[in-house]
């Protein structure tokens, strides 16, 4: 038999060991962390009602921690389709300079739109995080696949830890589920500032954090979009009359 | 609280998944021309940040689940406790979470949960 002929097709081989070495690097801190929150993302949906296959199918579809979190708790205030979906957009905002940022990392010349929506679908906090940390030290081959590898890992880990999340919730004593309800809030704050650019982002956690329970009591169903308008948008003049009298300066 | 209807469920799901999808594709199309250090984009950033603050506030001070079983003294105290040790122990998610989860869990311990 010939096999020679199937066997000179390099791509297939050439990019299946990086994409393990990511599957394998999912498994880092930042990963458990991740599955961690994601725990404890599952038990807050069984506390808001969710059948476990919803949670689930939120976390492999929506893939963005944040999101969710923002979808499930307009969910449980009230909010119906339309204004659940439009507090998700706001926070999602976020996620397009994050994939501006790493595509030009992980694309080569002969990088397809195609190969460039699949990477920027699996962009997420913490696959962009590390994904950026662990790639340039690569071929600029291997890196797409390292990073589809490490995003797969990271989703598969996640949607796993989501749906144990929601079975534990029931079943764990009274203080170690309450601990994994508290987990995600903490991760957020923490993650956030992590990623946070510069005064005027750091501003912005901070007037969220204060404006969001002033905001309720006014307006408890679009209290979210306007701590966003608001905190963000003071956050920005701040940060630009700063960064204006620095360069008078 | 009473149970959420499964398809209202799933379709809230779906409509988020595009709601969110949108910003990665239009990442994805304009990465080769988007200005990253531009002013618009900059305040977009800002907007996002303050929403997720401002849910973390939300989901700490007034949870709606089960969270709000433990008194808002300890909800407070064991995020504060993850700051100090997120700042003290440079910049260590692991480090932070893990602080405040050992002091929440054992709040509630103490408290007889």
């Amino acid at each position: 038999m010939d096999l020679t002929p199937s066997q000179e097709a390099p791509t297939p081989v050439g990019a299946s060991r990086p994409f393990w070495q990511g599957a394998r690097a999912a498994l880092s801190t930042p990963g458990l962390v991740l599955f961690g929150s994601f725990t404890g993302f599952g038990a807050m949906t069984h506390d808001f009602g969710w059948p476990i296959w919803i949670a689930a199918l939120s976390t492999i579809l929506i893939w963005a921690a944040p999101a969710q979190l923002v979808l499930a708790g307009a969910l449980a205030s009230g909010a119906g389709i339309a204004a659940s979906s439009l507090a998700v957009t706001i926070s999602a905002v976020r996620l397009l300079p994050m994939v501006v940022s790493i595509l030009p990392v992980l694309r080569s010349d002969r990088t397809s739109l195609g190969a460039r929506l699949l990477a920027a679908h699996y962009v997420a906090v913490t696959a962009w995080f590390e994904g950026l940390r662990r790639t340039p030290a690569l071929e600029r081959e291997s890196r797409m696949p390292f990073f589809l590898g490490l995003a797969n890992g990271l989703v598969l880990g996640s949607t796993i830890a989501t749906a144990a999340g929601h079975a534990a919730a029931g079943l764990l004593p009274a203080a170690l589920s309450i601990g994994l309800l508290g987990l995600t809030p903490i991760y957020f704050l923490l993650s956030l500032e992590r990623g946070a650019w510069g005064l005027g982002e750091r501003l912005a956690i901070g007037l969220g954090l204060v404006l969001a329970p002033l905001i309720a009591t006014v307006t408890p169903r679009f209290d979210l979009l306007w701590t966003g308008i608001i905190g963000g948008t003071i956050a920005f003049l701040i940060d630009k009359a700063a960064r204006r009298r620095r360069s008078a300066q | 609280m009473t149970t959420p209807d499964v398809g209202f469920l799933l379709l809230a799901v779906v409509a988020a998944f595009f709601a969110n999808e949108l910003w990665r594709v239009l990442g994805a199309v304009l990465s080769a021309r988007l200005n990253e250090d531009g002013a618009v984009f900059a305040w977009v950033r800002m907007v996002a940040t303050a929403l997720v603050a401002g849910l973390v506030a939300k989901l700490v001070l007034s949870p709606s689940g089960g969270f709000a079983l433990a008194p808002l003294w300890l909800r407070l105290g064991s995020a504060a406790a993850g700051i100090a040790a997120y700042a003290v122990g440079r910049r260590s998610l692991a480090l932070g979470v893990a602080t405040a989860e050992i002091a929440l869990i054992a709040g509630m311990v103490a408290l007889g949960a």
